[in-house]
């Protein structure tokens, strides 16, 4: 009734005075976080917030326990985005212009050469993470009890972010782009190796196909570079955009990051100055209340049994963690990228071929594999491992350990023995090849089938795939294996890529190092 | 305390962040081209004497420059520290405030040239490592040319003709130096010349990357390359079969030169190359052009260690009395197949009829009076077999048991076959005087007119 | 669990694993080690045997005509009928890579002075030493080797050689000097060390500082028969007796008689010959003997 006494006029007054709390009270809704209700509402009124519970177990913000892996990666595609956008403004996706556009963002556009950096570094700093963030997963045992569906879909991402990566490496048009667009067409091409052995190629050349696809044409050119900046600006984020949703949604329903079963970390040790929830000992509810959308989720909740002892609230909690993250990774780029420059060579140059020709050093080990056999290391290979990766929650169903580092000290030694194991026999056989060549050095004119059946990284493989079986054999437990399997993968993609980025040299040759290299 | 883990993290980060956007953000406010405008501001306002004058040195702003000029696709942004290069006051400062020597501007206003049309390097570029282009990491493919070299730019407008009458000594030199040295000789220039080399069609606006630089001391740009692999061919090019002798002066000359030769063509309206008329060298100039290379004044019989064979002394009387012009016309249409004498006609090395007889007819200027006397050979009556033994005892040591060639000329080509009966029979009877080919017949190391008979007609299967 | 039920089999293929890793990474190492070592060109492969056979072949009379046939058809042209280094070819003139021309002029054979041998400077050479200039002829100088021969002509060669002089006769050979290529030559220390003897013995008055043949007397060089002769040029060449790290040894100690190399059998110590072999090894870039 009283509000009807004042006039329009004095209403308005008292609008435009109030207008800052009623501007909070709209964003926020619940009003400032000051009550618990309130901390609880703001996450799950917030859209960005939301996918978050209101509460947070005190297992995943333990630092050593996530070591913020995914957050990161998370953070590093944020930031590639916005940088990404502003090299946008500036960059003209033509044959023509493509180089001195580059160059331009480079030499008179402000900060344009720091924002360039930051997105190469960010992008390239992504592959790091993501790949860290599936040891993390894997080794902590965190792709079981329903969330083995978001490890395939972690998969799917890993493989999106290493296609932006390589999309946006072609986009300079410079003698890396040039060159490196060249090798990669050349190793999509690469089933025609085995169509060529059938005789298939002149009725289906599958490989031609393909490189015209990813090409728009025979060789690269202005249709090329068009193809190549809609898959990295508009079509590939899209894809990853909705993907990383699809991924962080399904965290929630799959009841949040994973937390060790006997995890009974008592607050008055472990909770310094948490925000925690009052005890309760009366009432209607014997625990708390959750405010989460967990009821409509399956398996283990934070929300019910004894677990709700150990959850805080999530704001400020949680928040404070992951904008310390964030900030932390922000300055990380940046001083990174003040320092190193992203390396812009010539203008392409159809006539002079860089030699050693190499992809981008995330697919060195790739090319080192293409080198034995284009066919096997380019596109069997690749699909074996992706898959091997994919189906290890689907092959390793032991449930007990979840949320524990290596599963205790038995899966600490496997992975130890594995990496050891791994890097010698690996080594041992890169230098075999080094010294004594393959088949083709042995006999000429041998058929090329026998080389695509039998060549090192077709070993290498079955030895992998041999001593995972073998460690489930030796420990009778399929974690183990797992273990085992991802380990064998980390070490080769290590050792194979730094083998392919600083000891190959003009025409895939050995040298230790750069400073051997013959002429140029 | 995780929360206060997260909590330090989060005001250390943002400290650190706070740092280094603000020093990233200095850097970007203070460019190296500031300082140099800042200070040319200053020598331009010390230096006015004119009210007139100090009031526009005081109205300069700082800020970025550029010449943009459409019709040669180019964006220089040299100006940007070499601020003062149209301003006569700035004639006495040092580089990069200097005014730009001599009246070159005044014909090629910048406006319409730019800068790197002539001094090449990066024009984009607003730093001064990467706008010169210096080094290798700067990935740029034309460095700075170098002023000693400077006029090897002003071909892409001009012609010779018109560069003699204004003082474009060096290039002049330059090109007198690449006639003489017969540098055609090896390698192909808009069609005509040798094979051995590559040919140097666009050398002079060939990137960086075409030269091999692992060799190459000091700087690594194509200029440096040039004069080192004049001064000594293998020391850039171990495999380099090169023969040259020029001084460093030379080098210098003949570098400018080269560089000179360029595929890029500036639009039309630039250019000011009018038909020269195309002069008819004479036999000793094509000589020089073409033969002196390898065979120099034709009078040393030397094996070459580069070219793995003897040359031939082809100005040797004794050679010339026994070959008559048709013979050595031959040769030279033809070449030698196996040997690296290239075959000169048209089609291949791309010499007129008509300077191929200019050049005989040169070399035939050392001829004597005397002639040989004529000698009747029947091939017919020759026995291969006897003559493959006498050849390889007596002839396989120089010429090589295939006749393949060695100390001795290659005889297993088409020009053997074709020669004259007469000429190889006086060749084999009586050698070579001043090489080492001893006369075989009776008078020498005796073999019968018969045995000499017998092993023309082997080599003539060969 | 069955984790312990084999603890030893687990270990022995481990440690099979781990051992089998070291042998590939060991017969890597070897294996490059093999490419890398000294490979003899064949220069010296004339044995000892062979020595015997030539001396125990004597002077017969067969030999000697088999010998001047031989002689008449293959040598004359350089060598001329006397044998005296004057024959129709004359003087070969060779254009080395550096533009330099070379003027060679065959041996003079009724001197007795011969370059390659394995004996002290001033000693006729060996008839083994003949056996094998004549075999595997002469690098560089066209000199051409006489593999086509059977071992029996070119003996009989050797035998009619040593007619033109009449030393042969009157002096008693030399005792023979073996190359032992100590282990360390062609390190680093070595290097250094023939350096500093290159330097000592005035090697660069002919030779050059960087060993290109220029020196300041390299101009002025005759031989014993009066003609100019250049010093070698290490930078763009092998020695004509071929430029295994043995030859080089040779060289240095038995002198190039006739030229103006001289031995250094007297003035120098065996290892200080040993460690010059190394520098001027190191000045011909020869890679595959250097450490």
């Amino acid at each position: 009734m009283s509000e009807s006494l004042k006039s329009g006029i004095e209403q308005f007054k008292d609008n435009i005075f109030g207008l800052k709390d009623s501007l909070t009270k709209s964003y926020l809704r619940a009003g400032k976080p000051t009550s618990d209700m309130s901390r609880a509402a703001l996450m799950v009124n917030n859209f960005f917030l939301h996918i978050q519970g209101a509460k947070t177990h005190i297992n995943t913000l333990r630092p050593a326990y996530t070591l913020g892996m995914g957050l990161i990666a998370f953070y590093l595609f944020i930031i590639t985005c916005v940088s990404g956008a502003l090299v946008m403004i500036f960059y003209n996706p033509s044959i023509e212009h493509a180089y001195s556009t580059v160059k331009d963002i480079n030499y008179v556009v402000f900060a344009g050469r720091l924002m360039r950096n930051v997105h190469k570094w960010s992008g390239e700093g992504m592959i790091v993470f993501v790949l860290l963030h599936m040891a993390r997963v894997l080794y902590t045992n965190s792709y079981k009890r329903g969330r083995e569906f978001n490890w395939l879909i972690g998969i799917v991402l890993l493989v999106l972010t290493f296609v932006l990566n390589l999309t946006g490496y072609m986009l300079p048009w410079d003698q890396l782009s040039y060159w490196a667009l060249v090798i990669v067409s050349n190793i999509i091409q690469s089933p025609k190796e085995l169509t060529d052995i059938l005789g298939l190629t002149k009725f289906v050349d599958i490989g031609g196909i393909q490189k015209e696809f990813f090409l728009a044409g025979t060789v690269p050119g202005a249709a090329t570079l068009n193809r190549v900046y809609f898959l990295h600006i508009m079509l590939l984020p899209i894809i990853i955009t909705t993907f990383i949703g699809v991924h962080f949604w399904r965290i929630r329903k799959d009841g949040g990051l994973t937390v060790p079963d006997n995890f009974n970390s008592s607050c008055n040790v472990d909770c310094g100055n948490l925000v925690v929830l009052p005890k309760k000992t009366g009432g209607i509810f014997t625990t708390n209340k959750t405010y989460g959308l967990m009821t409509m989720s399956k398996g283990v909740t934070p929300a019910v049994d004894r677990d709700v002892e150990n959850t805080v609230l999530s704001w400020p909690n949680l928040a404070i963690a992951e904008a310390a993250v964030f900030v932390l990774c922000l300055a990380a780029v940046i001083v990174y990228s003040i320092f190193v420059d992203a390396p812009l060579k010539e203008a392409a140059n159809a006539l002079i071929p860089e030699n050693p020709a190499k992809a981008p050093w995330y697919f060195l080990g790739l090319q080192e594999m293409v080198s034995y056999s284009a066919f096997m290391g380019s596109i069997v290979i690749p699909m074996l491992s992706v898959l091997g990766l994919a189906l290890i929650p689907y092959l390793d169903r032991d449930q007990s350990d979840v949320g524990i580092w290596f599963s205790g000290s038995a899966g600490k030694k496997v992975a130890i023995k594995t990496l050891i194991v791994g890097s010698v026999c690996l080594i041992g056989m890169l230098a075999f090849v080094v010294n004594f060549g393959w088949f083709r050095n042995w006999w000429p004119s041998i058929a090329q089938i026998w080389i695509i059946l039998i060549n090192p990284a077709n070993l290498w493989l079955l030895f992998v795939c041999a001593w995972s079986i073998w460690i489930i054999k030796s420990t009778g437990s399929t974690r183990m294996g797992a273990i085992a399997l991802f380990t064998m993968f980390l070490v080769s993609y290590l050792i194979l890529t730094y083998v392919g980025t600083e000891l190959r040299g003009p025409n895939w040759e050995f040298f230790w190092s750069k400073a051997q290299w013959p002429i140029h | 305390m995780q929360s206060r883990f997260y909590a330090s993290l989060l005001l250390i980060s943002a400290l650190i962040l706070l740092a280094f956007v603000s020093y990233a953000g200095l850097r970007e406010l203070n460019p190296e081209w500031k300082t140099y405008q800042k200070e040319y501001k200053r020598l331009f306002f010390n230096n006015a004497v004119t009210p007139d004058m100090k009031k526009k040195a005081a109205e300069y702003t700082v800020g970025i420059r550029q010449i943009y000029i459409k019709d040669l696709n180019r964006v220089d942004r040299c100006d940007n520290c070499h601020v003062g290069v149209e301003n006569p006051l700035m004639a006495k400062e040092k580089v990069p405030y200097r005014q730009h020597s001599g009246t070159y501007l005044k014909d090629h206003p910048v406006t319409k040239f730019g800068c790197t049309i002539c001094h090449l390097g990066q024009g984009n570029a607003t730093n001064k490592k990467e706008a010169h282009a210096e080094g290798h990491d700067t990935y740029w493919d034309y460095p700075i040319l170098p002023l000693k070299h400077i006029q090897s730019s002003c071909t892409q407008c001009h012609n010779m003709d018109f560069l003699s009458k204004h003082g474009a000594d060096v290039i002049i030199e330059g090109e007198k130096l690449f006639n003489e040295k017969g540098c055609k000789g090896c390698h192909k220039l808009s069609g005509n010349g040798g094979v051995l080399g590559k040919a140097l069609d666009g050398v002079g606006s060939q990137p960086i990357h075409y030269f091999p630089m692992r060799y190459v001391e000091g700087e690594r740009t194509q200029p440096s390359w040039l004069k080192q692999h004049f001064e000594d061919p293998r020391k850039v090019v171990p495999e380099s079969v090169m023969k040259v002798k020029l001084t460093p002066e030379e080098a210098d000359k003949l570098t400018t030169y080269i560089l000179s030769i360029r595929t890029y063509d500036p639009p039309k309206i630039y250019r000011r190359i009018n038909e020269e008329p195309i002069v008819a060298k004479d036999g000793h100039a094509l000589y020089n052009m073409y033969c002196v290379a390898c065979h120099e004044d034709g009078k040393l019989s030397a094996f070459d260690e580069n070219l793995k064979g003897t040359i031939p002394a082809i100005e040797n009387p004794a050679f010339l009395m026994n070959a008559d012009d048709r013979f050595i016309e031959m040769v030279v249409k033809e070449g030698r197949k196996g040997t690296p004498m290239t075959s000169w006609q048209l089609s291949s090395a791309g010499l007129t009829d008509e300077e191929i007889k200019k050049i005989v007819s040169y070399v035939a200027l050392q001829r004597g009076h005397e002639s040989s006397k004529p000698v009747s050979v029947n091939l017919k009556t020759g026995d291969k077999d006897a003559g493959k033994e006498i050849f390889n005892v007596r002839c396989a040591l120089c010429h090589g048991e295939k006749g393949q060639g060695g100390l001795g000329l290659n005889l297993a080509n088409q020009i053997i076959k074709k020669a004259d009966d007469q000429y190889l029979f006086k060749t084999i009877r009586d050698g070579r005087a001043t090489t080492p080919m001893p006369p075989f017949g009776s008078t020498g190391l005796g073999l019968t007119d018969q045995q000499i008979v017998n092993v023309i007609s082997y080599i003539k299967a060969f | 669990m069955i984790v312990n039920k084999k603890p030893s089999l687990q270990c022995i293929s481990y440690i099979l694993i781990m051992v089998f890793s070291l042998l590939i990474f060991s017969i890597a190492a070897a294996e490059e080690g093999a490419l890398k070592a000294p490979q003899d060109d064949g220069k010296n492969a004339v044995s000892v045997d062979v020595k015997k056979d030539v001396q125990d072949a004597g002077n017969n009379e067969a030999q000697l005509t088999l010998g001047k046939k031989l002689f008449g058809e293959r040598c004359v042209v350089c060598h001329g009928a006397s044998g005296n280094g004057k024959g129709p070819a004359g003087v070969i003139k060779v254009m080395e890579k550096s533009g330099r021309v070379l003027e060679i002029h065959p041996r003079d054979l009724t001197s007795g002075t011969f370059k390659f041998r394995t004996v002290s400077t001033g000693c006729l050479p060996l008839d083994e030493d003949l056996l094998r200039t004549i075999t595997d002829g002469i690098l560089k100088s066209f000199m051409p080797d006489a593999k086509v021969l059977k071992l029996d002509e070119r003996k009989a060669l050797v035998a009619y050689v040593k007619t033109f002089s009449p030393r042969f006769t009157a002096e008693e050979p030399c005792k023979q000097i073996a190359a032992k290529m100590p282990k360390w030559v062609g390190s680093k220390d070595s290097i250094v060390k023939g350096e500093a003897l290159y330097k000592k013995m005035k090697c660069p008055d002919c030779h050059g500082n960087d060993g290109s043949g220029n020196g300041p007397k390299s101009n002025d060089i005759v031989d014993d028969w009066g003609n100019k002769i250049l010093p070698f040029n290490f930078r763009t060449g092998n020695l004509k007796r071929g430029s295994t790290p043995d030859n080089v040894y040779l060289t240095f100690t038995t002198g190039l008689d006739g030229s103006g190399m001289p031995s250094y059998e007297d003035s120098l110590k065996d290892e200080e010959r040993w460690n010059l072999v190394s520098f001027t090894l190191k000045l011909m870039n020869k890679a595959e003997y250097l450490k």
